[in-house]
């Protein structure tokens, strides 16, 4: 084995398992050595099953030398959040409640994953219930940005963020109710796809908020995302919000180019928004200029009730206090104090906010819809700011500036993908951001790559020699 | 204009109204939450929704 597997992106593995320049059981054991060198730096990962990982790449290796390559995940060292059930392996959501707790079946995305021949390395780090805040103690701290160890990689999909980013497996899976893929995948310079609501089951899956709660990869490059979407979209008879998953062959036009594709830009509620970063502001024009230049026509667009966008999440998610209520009460003292007050807040909302809420919901999406009917998607800068220094996130509250640039789309349920545009200064990661017509996850990817494919910015790796405290 | 004590007094009877019996810390962190998020609130319950605006589905 001559490659260096922690460099390769998921594709780079994908195409040396096809040559046979490297075996899946190559491929388990660099991520698993690396794992035990770095992991206890950076966080990653809660649970690693490297004896089951290796059995399954061996019987992957097995296959593929008969010459019966499933496809590209075939033999693939990947690795889930933990809130994705793996029959017989512990799922703890990042909580005190279910630090022993052991699911007896497979998530569906898992039982796909595995049909698909991935490997599955482990089960990663992530904000308590998906809904807590950065942590560095207790016994599920939040893992540490690859490109600067003393800045968190926002969340709540931290340990798939950096997992991903730091070569610890070669592409993650992630969720996502105000932001937690495209947020962590931005921070860390991934692309990370939040896909559209109903076409990845969450069967398997822990809730936050069912209406806002979605599933989907976080990884080096667009292609690996595609693929990994390719394993796990489709329709699902034990999740309702599923039946009418529309799929596509999200790999088919990757290389298709920006050439003729129209893109709203939404300027005024994105760009000029006082709280955007001035380096993630210039880094993300310069990419829509390459976009420009690649054929994309750009115009500026909006939806003015975007501006009521998050008035109206925070109520829907009194889901999270529904799903929470009756254990935070037996048990308060198994949730830490910051997630404590983010659901107790949702207590406090009315039936009456909550039906307001869902009109307005409908009211954003006919207005985004009608945007959608002239534009193929819209484009704007992937976050607010680059990734914060763990003592600079806020102890209990929300970050408005932070969740204005993923929560709206979460409430409408439409395809967004991050794509690294470029570093800070500071040298850290920033990104701009895609959406997409409901089931057309397939342009996204598109543009995405044909971004992607002009820069070089998804080729950068973190320092290791930097992973030091 | 709503004074701070006028403030205290709705977070108070919101907090009863909703059945929460919180610790001091709690209520501290959930009382300075809460008024952050209240613009927010105070714009969703100002906003008059259309009859075309039904519930999303």
């Amino acid at each position: 084995m001559a490659v260096n597997v922690a460099d390769l992106d998921l594709r780079g593995v994908s195409e040396g398992l096809g040559r046979r320049e490297l075996s899946s059981v190559e491929a388990t054991e660099a991520y698993l050595r690396r794992i035990a060198t770095h992991d206890g730096v950076l966080r990653a990962y809660i649970t690693v099953t490297g004896d089951t990982a290796l059995a399954q790449a061996k019987e992957a290796d097995t296959e593929i030398g008969r010459g019966r390559r499933r496809g590209p995940l075939h033999g693939v060292p990947i690795a889930l959040k933990d809130l994705i059930a793996v029959a017989g392996v512990k799922m703890t959501s990042g909580s005190q409640v279910l630090a022993d707790h052991v699911p007896a079946r497979d998530a569906f995305i898992t039982r796909r994953l595995k049909d698909a021949g991935a490997v599955l390395l482990g089960k990663l780090a992530m904000h308590e219930w998906a809904f807590g805040r950065p942590v560095t103690d207790g016994p599920f701290p939040t893992g540490r940005n690859p490109w600067d160890v003393r800045r968190a990689p926002a969340g709540s999909s931290s340990g798939s963020a950096v997992a991903a980013a730091a070569g610890l497996c070669a592409g993650a899976l992630g969720s996502d109710t105000g932001g937690s893929i495209r947020g962590p995948a931005a921070m860390t310079g991934l692309v990370g796809h939040k896909p559209t609501y109903g076409l990845v089951s969450r069967s398997g899956v822990l809730a936050l908020s069912w209406s806002l709660d979605h599933v989907g990869p976080m990884t080096r490059g667009v292609w690996d995302s595609a693929v990994m979407l390719q394993a796990i979209a489709g329709a699902d008879p034990d999740d309702t919000s599923t039946r009418h998953a529309t799929t596509q062959d999200y790999v088919q036009h990757l290389e298709d180019g920006a050439r003729g594709l129209r893109l709203g830009l939404l300027k005024r509620y994105y760009v000029d928004f006082p709280g955007l970063n001035d380096e993630v502001r210039g880094a993300a024009l310069t990419a829509f200029d390459a976009l420009r230049k690649e054929g994309a026509t750009i115009e500026d667009v909006d939806a003015p009730s975007l501006d009521l966008a998050l008035a109206a999440w925070a109520p829907i998610m009194s889901e999270a206090y529904e799903y929470h209520a009756e254990t935070i009460r037996k048990t308060p003292e198994k949730f830490r104090e910051g997630l404590r007050t983010r659901i107790y807040l949702s207590a406090l909302f009315t039936a009456q906010d909550v039906q307001r809420a869902q009109r307005l919901r409908a009211r954003i999406g006919r207005e985004v819809d009608a945007l959608l009917s002239r534009v193929d998607a819209l484009i704007f800068p992937g976050q607010a700011a680059p990734a914060l220094k763990f003592e600079d996130f806020p102890t209990t509250g929300f970050a408005p500036a932070s969740i204005r640039y993923t929560a709206p789309w979460n409430l409408l349920g439409l395809p967004a993908a991050v794509v690294p545009c470029g570093f800070s200064r500071e040298g850290l990661p920033v990104s701009i951001q895609i959406v997409g017509r409901r089931f057309d996850d397939a342009t996204v990817l598109r543009i995405a790559r044909a971004y992607e494919r002009v820069t070089d910015w998804h080729r950068r790796r973190p320092d290791p020699a930097r992973w030091t405290l | 204009m709503k004074t701070m004590d006028d403030r205290r007094a709705q977070f108070d009877a919101e907090c009863r109204s909703a059945g929460l019996t919180l610790g001091a810390r709690d209520y501290d962190l959930l009382y300075d939450m809460w008024l952050d998020w209240l613009p927010e609130r105070d714009r969703l319950r100002a906003t008059m929704p259309e009859p075309e605006d039904e519930p999303w589905r």
